[in-house]
C-alpha cells in the first residue's frame, strides 16, 4: 500500500484534470450563465433576465414540437437499434457460414458519414424514389409515402434511417456480450429440458445485461443529441416538421439569438442528464454476475 | 489525512487554473484586447501595406464574384504588393459565421455580403465603415443602391440589382402560340395548355425553401405600392400585422393553386434549386418564380436558349420585382487593416480596372466614366420594358427589418399541407412581433 502511493501521487490527475475543467466545466458553467441573459449578435451588453429564455421556449410552439420530435426519435430510434441489433447478433451468433461477411455488412453503414447516407437515401425516399416503386411493383401500393415531405411521418422516416444505419454497431456490442457467456451453462440448460425460450429469458438476457445498458445509454443519449441526420435529411422541413432540439439550437444561432440557443442547449444538457443517469442506476442494479 | 489535503488542494488548484484561463478569454475578447496578432504594425504605417496580406471573406456560394477573380487579384498584388486572402465561408452559414467572428473581434479585412441583408443580420452601423468620404464616391451614378442610414456602406461596380419574376422559355411560348400572361386568369391558361403539350408548366424547387419567396415578395411590394403605400412602414411598427392584410393571404393562395392544378413538378418540396438549370435546358419546364439570374447560369450552359422575365401576374398590370443589390463589399470597423482594405476598393473602382470588370460581366456600370457594355438580350429587353420605364418595384425583402428564414419555413409548410394561406401570416406575425421584439423596436 505505501509503496503505491509513493509511485502515483494525486499530483498526476492535474493535467488531465485541467484538461477537463478548460474544455468541459468552464464552457457548461459559462453556458449556463449565458442562458439566463439576453446574449444577441444586435446588442452591445448583456443583461440578465432569469428564466426568460426557457418561458420563451415552453410556449414557443415550434420549441415544443422540437422537443416532442427529439423525444419521439430517442424512443424510436432506442427501441429500433436495440431490438435489430440484438436479433442480428443473436443471429449472427449462430455457426452460419457467411457469418463473418454478414457482420461486416451489418457493421459497414454505421462507418458511412452521415452526409453520404443522406446523399444516398435523399432521392430514395422522394415519392417517385426507389422505395415507392419497390412498394408499387410488388402490389403495395398504399403503402408509399411523401417520406421526407409528408409532416406527419418525417420524424419517423429519419428515425428509421438512423436505425438502419447504427443498428449493426449495436449489434457489435451485442455480439461481444454474446461471446463472453459460457456455452456450459446453454448445455446444463438444455438438459434440464429448457427450450430456446426458456434459455434466452432465463441465461442469454440475465448474462448479457451489461451490453444491454450500454447499448441503452448510448442510443438514448444519441437520440436526445439527434442533429446531423435530421440536419442533413431534411433541415428541419418542411416548414419545421422535423425540428429538433439540436437544429432549433442552430436555428437561434443563426437567428443572432445566443442567449436563448444556449437556454436551450442548457435544457437538453439538463434532460439528458435527468433522463439518463436514474436509467443508469436502475438499469446497474439488475446486473448479475455470472 | 495527508491524501485528503492533497486531493482537496489538486481540485482547488485545478478549479483555479481553469478560472483564470477563463478570465484571460474574457480579457482578450474585450473590444481593448490586443490585436497584435498578425498585425506587423503594417496598419500604422502611411506608406502602407507592402507584403501583407488582407482577408476578404465570402460565402461559398459567391464564389464566381466579379471581386475575387484571380486575375484582380494578382493585378492589386503587383502594383501594390498586398496579397489579398480569400476566405470562404460555407453558404447556409455565412451569416452565422460573419457574426461571430464580428462578435469575437475576428474580423476579416473586406467581407462581401448583401446590403439589405447586412442591416438585418450583421449590424451594420455598429460593425462596419462609412465610405461617404472615399475617392471613388463622388463618381457614383447611383449611391442609393450602396448606401443605408443615409451614408455609403458598400461597394459595388454595378447599379443592376437583379430582378424577379416569372423566367419563361420563349421558345416554348412561341411554339405553342402562347404571350405572356398579364393577369392570374392568363396565367393559368397559359400553364393549362402547356401542360397539355407534354412539358411541366411551372418549376417549383420549394425543399430550398426560399425559393417559395419570389412569389410572394414581388407580389406583396407591388400590392402595397399601388393600394397602400404606407403599409410597410405601418408592419414594421407594429400598427399593422400581416394577417391584417386580406390580400396577402389571396396572394399565397394563388401560389398554391398553381402546385395544386397539378402545373407543376409532382414532388415540389423534394426538387431543390440546383436543378433549375438542368430543367432549362433539357426543356423539361417553361416557367419559374425566380431572378434573372437564373436566365445568365442557363445562358453560360446554353448560349441558344432564350429565356425571358415578365412580372409576377397576381393581378393585371404588376411591375417586376427588384431585389436590392447584392454582392456588396464592406469594410468591418475593426479590420485589422483598414487602409489596405480601403486601396483594395481604390483598386477596383479605377476606371480602367472598373471598366474590365462591367464589360466581363455584362454588368450595369454604377460610375459615370465607366460605360456599360452591350447587354445580353434578355437584359436589354429589361431595361426597356421596365426599367426605363420605371415599371419596377423594390421587393418586400428591401423592407424587412428581422431575419426571413421562419417565413420561408412557413411557406414551405404550406406547400406540405401543414397550414393554408392564412396560417402562414399569423404564424410569421407572431414570429415577426418575436424578432422585432429582440431587435427592439418600437412598437413591439
Amino acid at each position: 500500500m505505501k509503496i503505491s502511493r509513493k509511485l502515483y501521487s494525486y499530483y498526476l490527475i492535474l493535467p488531465a484534470l485541467l484538461i477537463y475543467c478548460v474544455f468541459f466545466v468552464v464552457p457548461a458553467l459559462t453556458g449556463l450563465y449565458y442562458s439566463f441573459t439576453d446574449w444577441r449578435l444586435d446588442r452591445v451588453g448583456i443583461k440578465f433576465i432569469g428564466w426568460a429564455n426557457f418561458e420563451r421556449i415552453f410556449t414557443d410552439k415550434t420549441l415544443l414540437l422540437a422537443i416532442k420530435n427529439t423525444l419521439i426519435f430517442a424512443v424510436a430510434t432506442v427501441i429500433g437499434k436495440n431490438l435489430i441489433g440484438l436479433a442480428l447478433a443473436i443471429a449472427l451468433n449462430m455457426r452460419l457460414k457467411t457469418r463473418n461477411i454478414l457482420r461486416a455488412v451489418f457493421y459497414s453503414p454505421s462507418i458511412l458519414s452521415v452526409l453520404v447516407i443522406s446523399i444516398v437515401f435523399t432521392p430514395m425516399l422522394r415519392s417517385e424514389g426507389t422505395i415507392n416503386r419497390i412498394f408499387e411493383s410488388a402490389g403495395l401500393g398504399f403503402l408509399s409515402q411523401s417520406w421526407l415531405t409528408d409532416p406527419q411521418i418525417v420524424i419517423w422516416t429519419v428515425a428509421a434511417v438512423s436505425v438502419w444505419q447504427h443498428a449493426g454497431f449495436q449489434m457489435a456490442i451485442y455480439l461481444a456480450g454474446l461471446q463472453s457467456i459460457p456455452k456450459d451453462y446453454y448445455e446444463a440448460a438444455t438438459i434440464d429440458g429448457a427450450g430456446a425460450w426458456r434459455s434466452f429469458r432465463s441465461i442469454t438476457l440475465p448474462l448479457l445485461l451489461p451490453a444491454l445498458n450500454i447499448n441503452l445509454m448510448l442510443t438514448l443519449i444519441g437520440g436526445l443529441k439527434v442533429f446531423s441526420e435530421v440536419f442533413v435529411l431534411t433541415g428541419g422541413g418542411p416548414g419545421n416538421a422535423s425540428q429538433v432540439v439540436g437544429t432549433i439550437i442552430l436555428r437561434s444561432f443563426g437567428e443572432g439569438s445566443w442567449g436563448l440557443g444556449t437556454a436551450v442547449n442548457t435544457l437538453l444538457f439538463a434532460a439528458v442528464t435527468i433522463i439518463a443517469i436514474p436509467l443508469l442506476i436502475f438499469m446497474r442494479r439488475k446486473e448479475v454476475s455470472e | 489525512m495527508n491524501q485528503k489535503t492533497k486531493k482537496i488542494a489538486a481540485g482547488l488548484l485545478g478549479g483555479l487554473m481553469a478560472v483564470s484561463l477563463a478570465a484571460c478569454g474574457g480579457g482578450n475578447a474585450s473590444p481593448g484586447g490586443s490585436t497584435a496578432a498578425g498585425g506587423s504594425g503594417s496598419s500604422s504605417s502611411s506608406s502602407g501595406g507592402s507584403g501583407t496580406t488582407i482577408e476578404l471573406a465570402i460565402s461559398k456560394s459567391s464564389q464566381d464574384s466579379a471581386f475575387v477573380q484571380q486575375d484582380l487579384l494578382d493585378g492589386f498584388e503587383k502594383e501594390t504588393g498586398i496579397k489579398v486572402n480569400l476566405q470562404l465561408l460555407p453558404a447556409e452559414q455565412t451569416a452565422t459565421v460573419l457574426q461571430t467572428k464580428l462578435a469575437v473581434d475576428e474580423t476579416p479585412d473586406i467581407v462581401q455580403y448583401n446590403l439589405a441583408s447586412a442591416t438585418t443580420d450583421l449590424n451594420l452601423e455598429r460593425n462596419f465603415e462609412i465610405l461617404d468620404d472615399q475617392p471613388w464616391v463622388s463618381r457614383l451614378e447611383n449611391k442609393e443602391v450602396l448606401s443605408a442610414y443615409g451614408h455609403v456602406y458598400s461597394f459595388h461596380v454595378s447599379q443592376d440589382t437583379g430582378m424577379q419574376g416569372v423566367v419563361y422559355n420563349k421558345d416554348i411560348f412561341e411554339e405553342l402560340g402562347l404571350s405572356v400572361p398579364t393577369d392570374f386568369e392568363e396565367f393559368l391558361a397559359v400553364c393549362e395548355k402547356i401542360k397539355a403539350a407534354g412539358i411541366t408548366p411551372v418549376f417549383m424547387p420549394y425543399k430550398d425553401n426560399w425559393a417559395a419567396n419570389v412569389w410572394p415578395a414581388a407580389a406583396f411590394a407591388d400590392y402595397a405600392d399601388k393600394n397602400d403605400p404606407t403599409l410597410f412602414e405601418e408592419i414594421n411598427s407594429g400598427k399593422k400585422k400581416w394577417a391584417d392584410v386580406p390580400a396577402f393571404a389571396d396572394i399565397l393562395q394563388q401560389q398554391y393553386e398553381v402546385y395544386e392544378k397539378g402545373y407543376t413538378n409532382g414532388d415540389v418540396l423534394s426538387d431543390s434549386y440546383d436543378m433549375a438549370v438542368g430543367k432549362f435546358l433539357g426543356k423539361e419546364v417553361a416557367m419559374m418564380f425566380m431572378g434573372d439570374w437564373l436566365i445568365q447560369n442557363v445562358a453560360e450552359n446554353d448560349p441558344e436558349m432564350k429565356l425571358g422575365l415578365f412580372p409576377i401576374p397576381y393581378t393585371a398590370d404588376a411591375k417586376l420585382g427588384a431585389s436590392p443589390l447584392g454582392g456588396q463589399l464592406f469594410i468591418p470597423k475593426k479590420a485589422k487593416h483598414l487602409e489596405e482594405a480601403k486601396k483594395f476598393l481604390d483598386y477596383v473602382a479605377r476606371k480602367d480596372v472598373a471598366q474590365g470588370i462591367v464589360d466581363k460581366q455584362k454588368y450595369v456600370s454604377i460610375f459615370s466614366d465607366v460605360t456599360t457594355p452591350e447587354l445580353p438580350e434578355y437584359k436589354q429587353e429589361i431595361v426597356d420594358n421596365y426599367i426605363t420605364p420605371k415599371k419596377t418595384i423594390l421587393t418586400v425583402d428591401a423592407h424587412m427589418l428581422v431575419d426571413r428564414s421562419e417565413l420561408y419555413r412557413l411557406l414551405q409548410d404550406q406547400f406540405a399541407g401543414g397550414i393554408d394561406a392564412e396560417g402562414v401570416l399569423t404564424a410569421w406575425d407572431e414570429k415577426f412581433a418575436q424578432l422585432m421584439k429582440d431587435k427592439e423596436i418600437a412598437g413591439f
